[in-house]
């Protein structure tokens, strides 16, 4: 167990890294949320749109998060630190934010709806008031894939100048400490299954306990 | 009561109409029910008449005001609407559910705690216990009671229902007919009902609208369209016990012979003259007897024989020319 006596020893350093690791996750999670479940809401009423823009997120997503931030880091105006890092990790949280709120409401029963048009809701209480709750479900797994795939490439902006647990895996390789490596990536995943229960919690707030236990009795 | 005139509405990337050239009128209090095949029009002209379809052309009034000129959410408020899937929301509670449209109109909200519990009592469902369950609770009769409290919620004059009663067992949806004919009884709605079964269609309607083909084939009620089908459309999709279904629709009163004297001991073989035949024509079977004594209240008004029945149904149901 020598990577707890790493932590120990440079229990300072660490703490700097964990909190800058999570402040960095936390930061692209409102971010993402916004403007991805916004967009996913938008192309759920446009279908054009929405094969387009899921197709980008698609591609997006399929580029190496180590090319990306490199890319990025060359823009003018971005360069080295936090500004990237963000930017890279919101366009890596777009594919599964948008399409599980596109599909969240693309997949409401469609006479719930007709139901709820034939008594007379307007086209955005039909939205906010059955398709958005009925979606909840399926968004919620997009947005837990989402937190534990941003805490974990979040690692990676190491490499552009941010002071991620990124950086203990990184100098544990190139210095041959296990100990550091193992360090890194257990907080990492810690980081990771907090924040997914922190996530679940939330989830069975917000979930309707109709939407809970769907046709099993 | 609601007024087509002329209506047509052929849907876009087709040339032949959905519903071509009908006009008919409900009157206040009625049930009206839509019958024929799939794909006769029925469903299509029900949602014109809360705007969920347009017309391609004609006008529809309701209550002498023109539907096109009313915003369609409004309009759409005032008219319950049922539909065979139902639709309840599955993250709302039965209560939230029933108070769907009044939270619309925005009544204040112990008027609507009042209404919902008013109204699942009257649809036969126990408030404590079913007010608070979600929708995947429920067994489908129970979801199409809720479907009917919920279309009633905020007392709307008319009523349009799409086979509100399709998704249920026979024996439920038995039992839901007669309940929904007990409530209608002094509820006295406005109602447009489609059903593909001419059993159920003859059974709800006051007045009976046969379509076929988008074609407005016969209206009447259902003796008239029983004992007068226009062709051979309706003639098919009345079936082969359309004498049966006469009896059943034809008072005591109606068949029995005033001047005759009732030979048997009345007590045992009376009937209500208000009584459908066919109840008549049991008591006959299972007695073994030819005549039965028809009264009103206590008083005996003529006979009904086994055979003036016989006479009648050949008379009203030969085969045509």
């Amino acid at each position: 167990m020598g990577f707890i006596s790493f932590i120990q020893n440079n229990s300072g350093l660490v703490l700097e890294y964990t909190l800058n690791h999570i402040s960095l996750v936390l930061t692209v999670l409102v971010l993402s949320l916004g403007l991805w479940i916004i967009t996913g809401l938008i192309i759920s009423r446009h279908d054009r749109l929405a094969g387009a823009v899921i197709s980008l997120s698609n591609i997006l997503f399929c580029i190496p998060s180590i090319s990306l931030f490199g890319l990025f880091m060359a823009v003018p105006g971005l360069g080295l630190g936090r500004n990237t890092a963000v930017l890279v990790l919101v366009i890596y949280a777009m594919m599964p934010l948008v399409r599980s709120v596109y599909l969240g409401v693309k997949s409401v029963d469609y006479f719930v709806m007709e139901a709820g048009k034939g008594m007379g809701m307007t086209p955005s209480q039909i939205l906010f008031r059955i398709q958005i709750p009925m979606a909840w479900p399926t968004v919620f797994a997009g947005i837990r894939v989402s937190v534990v795939l941003i805490t974990g490439i979040a690692t990676m902006a190491t490499f552009i100048g941010e002071k991620t647990l990124g950086r203990l895996i990184h100098q544990g390789i190139t210095r041959g400490n296990a100990d550091m490596i193992i360090a890194g990536a257990v907080i990492v995943s810690l980081i990771a299954l907090l924040l997914d229960y922190i996530m679940g919690r939330i989830e069975k707030k917000v979930i309707s306990p109709g939407l809970r236990y769907r046709t099993n009795d | 009561m609601i007024t087509l005139d002329r209506i047509s509405k052929t849907f876009p990337g087709t040339d032949i109409p959905a519903v071509d050239r009908v006009s008919f009128q409900v009157n206040a209090g009625n049930i009206c029910v839509f019958v024929g095949p799939s794909g006769c029009g029925k469903t299509t002209i029900l949602r014109m008449i809360n705007r969920l379809e347009e017309p391609s052309s004609g006008r529809i009034t309701v209550n002498g005001q023109d539907i096109m000129s009313l915003d369609p959410a409004v309009l759409r408020r005032t008219i319950g609407y049922v539909i065979q899937q139902i639709g309840l929301l599955p993250h709302k509670t039965i209560e939230q559910n029933v108070s769907l449209v009044p939270e619309l109109l925005n009544w204040p909200k112990s008027k609507i705690k009042a209404r919902v519990t008013e109204l699942l009592v009257l649809v036969g469902l126990d408030p404590g216990t079913v007010g608070r369950k979600y929708p995947h609770q429920l067994s489908g009769g129970q979801s199409q009671r809720v479907g009917v409290a919920r279309a009633m919620a905020a007392d709307p004059p008319i009523m349009l229902m799409d086979e509100p009663f399709g998704a249920v067992d026979p024996i439920v949806r038995i039992h839901l007919q007669d309940e929904f004919l007990r409530l209608q009884q002094h509820l006295k709605k406005t109602i447009c009902f489609v059903t593909h079964d001419i059993n159920e269609a003859v059974k709800m309607g006051d007045y009976l609208i046969i379509l076929n083909m988008g074609r407005l084939i016969q209206m009447g009620t259902p003796l008239e369209v029983l004992t007068e089908p226009a062709d051979d459309f309706v003639l098919n999709l009345l079936g082969d016990d359309r004498g049966v279904k006469i009896l059943d629709l034809t008072r005591c009163e109606t068949l029995m012979d005033r001047d005759r004297n009732f030979p048997y001991n009345p007590d045992s073989c009376l009937i209500q003259s208000v009584k459908p035949v066919k109840i008549a024509l049991e008591l006959m079977m299972k007695k073994n007897i030819d005549q039965v004594g028809v009264c009103k209240g206590e008083r005996i008004v003529g006979v009904l024989t086994w055979n003036s029945i016989k006479e009648h149904i050949s008379r009203v149901s030969r085969d045509r020319p």
